[in-house]
């Protein structure tokens, strides 16, 4: 069989890239690449992390997902905006129809990267490394945003070649460059070799990937079970998972959390968030035609301690008021008393909704209940998630639906490639 | 040319081909009509589509007026 191509496509410093090139659209004479600046959230509700930055305010060390006042402290001049998912998906899209042109097996792996399988394409657009650099320049005048291409025979090495030198540029990574290229880079920089895998294999006299890849896997097996012989097989370059055209990946849960704005200290008000995020949790259910068996409810303090308690349901559900009285009760049990900053409620255990077991211990309204939230729902989906609000929420400083909705149309990055 | 990205109120046709021609559009309260378009693209810049025109009144004065698709907002680009 002829050696497959894969590409790997990552916007480079995705979200601030975005950002840049909107305003500079809308007529903004400063380009935010060009000065230290960064994508973070709102201080004052407290989602206060840098989600990206720039490159001159790495140069200053700022890092992604630290604290924006940890980030100011080190860059006094950093330009804060706020995220615009809208615009992002935006982004995206338009990014994703570019490269469908080129190859019908396209994978959007995340919001700013994507796999393109490009085998056999070469007859029609020419030699890969060509088709990259003019993928790469069509991207940047037509979107005007830049990103780097990886190109080799699968995924893996595609997905580690992209990652080389930044910004706007391309970089192959066949079997034959491993050595070179690969082997000589610091552990971390090996996909699925995390802050704390690092450590463990450092602790080992384990420094680089060439490291990993010479090193005995019966040990790498005993050390770190299962995942130290994938990372053992990653090390040298061996990964066969073909590019899943379209997004899809089978759903083995769903969950809403949010940090609130003050520090939740009694039952009352918790209770609210909780039904907040059950209220959205149910309607992403529904809307993927789901029930689920297990709720689980996820607690951060203001000391950042967290905690989380689940249970498993005699019936599978989908109802807000079911789920809410789950979690409500989860809550109780795990809650210490102390100041809460962050919760979270999850559902998983998902099932088809078309047929539920009953059971005598069901809530007597359960039926009621189901069809109530369908008409909630539909004059939701007409009118707006506004349009129909519980009265308890009414002045009490609590949005109604926490959380986002529709991680569908949302690709969020994934440990399976 | 200075960059100003401002709404304006916009009479356009839209032809049934799909072309569109701006005609007249109003400027701090006072009408403005377009002589002629010199050039006609569209972007498409972090995937927003826009329609622009550059535009040219009194054989000089040279101007460029953008059409967002997704807001349907008439802007004076630059003028």
């Amino acid at each position: 069989m002829q050696d497959r191509i894969i590409m790997h496509i990552d916007v480079n410093s995705a979200f601030l890239s975005w950002q840049a090139v909107y305003n500079l659209q809308r007529g903004h004479s400063l380009d935010l690449r060009e000065i230290p600046s960064a994508v973070g959230g709102n201080q004052a509700t407290r989602h206060g992390i840098i989600l990206a930055r720039s490159i001159p305010a790495k140069n200053h060390g700022v890092k992604t997902g630290e604290p924006v006042w940890e980030a100011k402290t080190k860059c006094p001049g950093l330009v804060l905006v706020p995220p615009d998912r809208h615009l992002y998906m935006k982004c995206s899209s338009a990014l994703m129809d570019i490269l469908r042109e080129y190859s019908p097996r396209v994978q959007q792996y995340s919001i700013d990267e994507a796999f393109l399988d490009y085998t056999g394409m070469e007859k029609r657009f020419g030699p890969p490394l060509v088709l990259a650099g003019r993928l790469k320049d069509r991207v940047r005048e037509e979107l005007g945003f830049t990103v780097n291409i990886g190109i080799s025979c699968n995924k893996l090495l595609a997905k580690m070649a992209s990652d080389f030198k930044k910004p706007d540029r391309v970089h192959t990574l066949f079997p034959g460059e491993i050595k070179d290229k690969m082997w000589p880079l610091p552990v971390e920089n090996l996909f699925m070799v995390g802050k704390r895998t690092a450590k463990k294999l450092r602790s080992m006299g384990i420094l680089t990937i060439g490291d990993i890849a010479s090193a005995d896997p019966d040990l790498l097996k005993y050390k770190l079970k299962s995942h130290g012989l994938l990372i053992y097989d990653y090390a040298r370059g061996i990964e066969n998972s073909a590019v899943f055209p379209g997004y899809y990946m089978p759903m083995k849960g769903m969950g809403n959390s949010s940090t609130i704005p003050f520090d939740v200290e009694n039952t009352r008000t918790a209770r609210l968030i909780l039904l907040s995020l059950s209220e959205t949790v149910a309607m992403r259910l529904r809307y993927s035609r789901s029930c689920c068996s297990v709720i689980a409810v996820s607690i951060k303090y203001s000391d950042f301690r967290h905690c989380s308690h689940q249970q498993k349901l005699l019936t599978p559900v989908n109802c807000t008021m079911d789920i809410y009285r789950t979690a409500a009760r989860l809550f109780d049990e795990a809650w210490d008393g102390s100041p809460v900053r962050h919760m979270g409620v999850r559902a998983s255990g998902l099932d088809r909704d078309n047929h539920i077991q009953c059971s005598v211990f069901d809530h007597p309204r359960y039926a009621g209940n189901l069809q109530l939230d369908k008409a909630i729902d539909r004059i939701r989906n007409a009118y707006g998630i506004k349009s129909v609000v519980r009265a308890c929420f009414i002045n009490s400083g609590i949005c109604a639906s926490l959380g986002g909705m529709g991680s569908e149309n949302w690709p969020v990055m994934s440990s399976t490639l | 040319m200075k960059v100003l990205n401002k709404p304006v109120d916009m009479i356009a046709v839209f032809y049934s081909s799909g072309r569109v021609e701006p005609v007249r559009f109003r400027y701090d309260d006072t009408p403005v009509k377009v002589d002629r378009v010199l050039k006609r693209y569209s972007e498409k810049l972090a995937g927003n589509r826009r329609l622009c025109f550059v535009c040219i009144n009194d054989g000089s004065k040279v101007y460029e007026l953008k059409y967002e698709v997704d807001t349907q907002v008439w802007y004076l680009f630059k003028m």
